[in-house]
Order: structure tokens, then C-alpha cells, then sequence
């Protein structure tokens, strides 16, 4: 029986790579033309280095729309359900932010899975503090 | 390597009774470290690691070990002694307190020690850095170790940090 398969974007911000599930992804595109007030950047995955791609992202609960700013947007990749893990509990205690939401198995590499609408939700919910 | 196989299901069975108490002994920081034996679920070679962001320091990671995700903890980093160094030959005792499954991360893993009861002592009355975590101090012919109460220990890691959604993002 084959498994389930999870359909994930895979995107770099800074020197390291992280995946989100495709269905929290409303479209990709440039952030040249996107207004500043709905650019998020400086979030807890880090600092981008050159600014190219924009993952937008809906926030259903207030009608918005923000983009979250990364330095590439590395394709669509599908894996196996098996291949997803929950972050262990005691780093999901200790961690100051809920956007990592657990490990993807990339090509044999933990990589951080990351849950995108609490990531902006928090960056914003910081800037406003 | 399990630590089963060092003997550690014998020692858990006879820790609480015998005239001698067995634990594991780890080398943090210069010193010699040792907690309960029956926490320790096996003794680990780190593999690469995987740094978690907004993490604290005393979370240098997490690393993948036959198919689960483990997290690193440094005492070191945790009691404000420094981190411990981590090099492709670091190894972690895997333990399990409570609800948490931690590898703490050594400088070297000793292993198994007994000491008779009747040589263990009460920690010195500091509440600052390691000492604040010690149950008692012994010695066996290696010297003096200090035993760590590590369900505590680890309880206060986490009760140090700041929950997600209440610090800086």
C-alpha cells in the first residue's frame, strides 16, 4: 500500500532551507510590486540575504493577505506522510516560537517544516509589541 | 551502543535497594557528572546537527537517530558554564525524564558507577551554576563525582525558557 503523500514548498532563507505545506501557499511571486505593509521579513527563521521571492500567504481569520520574504523558492516537493515528524516535545517546549511545526526528510536531511500563517502571525504580533 | 547492554537493566533493578547506588557517569565541563542509571535509555554518537530557530543556547539542536528526532541538551549552556563542545566524535547519554526524551551532550561518557550509599553526601549549600542541581557528591576510584538530580534539571530548562508566543519572536 502506498502512502499518503505531502505536498510541501521548499524555500532558503539565508544560508538554510526550510519547508511548508503547499496548501498554506496562495501564490509565489516578486516583492517588487507588493506593498510594504504587507512584507513580512525578520522572522524567526532569520535574515534574508537578497530579498527575491515573496510566499504569499492568506490569514482566512482577519481576510488578509501577507508575503513573507525569502531569498529563493526552491521548487514542489511531494514525500511521503512517513517522512514528516513532529518536533520532538521538549524542543516544542523550550522554543520561542510555535512556527516550527516539525522535521521533513529531504533528500536524507532533517529539514525544518514550518507552519507559514503562525511564523507571519508572530512576526506581526512582535512588530506591534 | 545500547546502554542495555552495559548492564543498565541490572543496575535500575538493584539502585533503590542495594547497599550500592549505580549511575551514569558523564564528563561536562571538566568535571565528573552522574545521575540516576535507569534515565539513561542508551549512549549515543552525535549526528549532524540540525539548529532549531528562536532555540536557547541550552538547545544547540536536534539530530536524527535511527528514525526519530532527538533534542540535544547542554547543561553547560544551561547553567551558565559555557557549551559544550560539539565535534563529530561527541557523544550523548539519550535520556528520558518524565514526558522528555533528551540527549544530553558530554565531553565523555564514562558509563556505569557504583558508589556505596553510605559514601554519598549532601551537595554543598550553593544555589548557583551545576551546584543548584546536585542531589549529593561521591567518589569511587575515579575521584569525586557529583550527582545531578536530571528530572529536575531538565524540568527547569524548560520551565526557563520562554513559551512560544510570549517572548520575541
Amino acid at each position: 500500500m502506498t502512502q499518503p503523500l505531502a505536498e510541501l514548498l521548499v524555500f532558503q532563507v539565508g544560508a538554510r532551507v526550510f519547508a511548508a505545506a503547499v496548501q498554506d501557499v496562495v501564490r509565489i511571486g516578486s516583492v517588487r510590486d507588493v506593498p510594504p505593509e504587507e512584507l513580512v521579513e525578520g522572522t524567526s527563521l532569520g535574515s534574508t540575504l537578497g530579498r527575491e521571492r515573496g510566499i504569499v500567504v492568506s490569514d482566512h481569520q482577519l481576510g488578509t493577505e501577507a508575503t513573507l520574504v525569502v531569498d529563493q523558492v526552491l521548487g514542489v516537493r511531494s514525500v511521503p506522510e512517513g517522512e514528516v515528524h513532529p518536533l520532538p516535545a521538549f524542543a516544542a517546549a523550550v522554543l520561542r516560537t510555535a512556527a516550527v511545526a516539525g522535521f521533513v526528510m529531504l533528500d536524507e536531511a532533517p529539514t525544518l517544516l514550518v507552519d507559514l500563517l503562525t511564523l507571519i502571525r508572530e512576526r506581526r504580533a512582535a512588530a506591534a509589541a | 551502543m545500547s546502554a542495555a547492554s552495559d548492564g543498565l537493566d541490572s543496575a535500575g533493578g538493584s539502585a533503590k535497594t542495594g547497599p550500592e547506588a549505580w549511575f551514569f557517569c558523564l564528563r561536562i565541563m571538566g568535571g565528573r557528572y552522574a545521575f540516576e542509571a535507569p534515565l539513561v535509555v542508551e549512549v549515543v554518537r552525535l549526528g549532524p546537527l540540525t539548529r532549531l530557530p528562536a532555540a536557547p543556547a541550552f538547545l544547540p539542536g536536534v539530530f536524527t537517530h535511527r528514525g526519530e528526532v532527538l533534542p540535544v541538551l547542554d547543561i553547560g549552556q544551561l547553567v551558565g558554564q559555557g557549551a559544550v563542545p560539539i565535534r563529530s566524535s561527541t557523544r550523548a547519554a539519550v535520556v528520558r525524564c518524565g514526558p522528555w526524551k533528551v540527549a544530553v551532550v558530554s565531553d565523555g561518557v564514562e558509563g556505569l558507577v557504583s558508589i556505596p550509599r553510605r559514601a554519598l553526601e549532601a551537595p554543598p549549600a550553593e544555589s548557583i551554576g551545576m551546584a543548584e542541581f546536585l542531589s549529593a557528591v561521591g567518589r569511587d576510584r575515579g575521584g569525586a563525582i557529583a550527582i545531578l538530580d536530571l528530572p529536575r534539571l531538565v524540568e527547569a530548562a524548560r520551565a526557563r525558557a520562554v513559551p512560544a508566543g510570549s517572548g520575541p519572536a
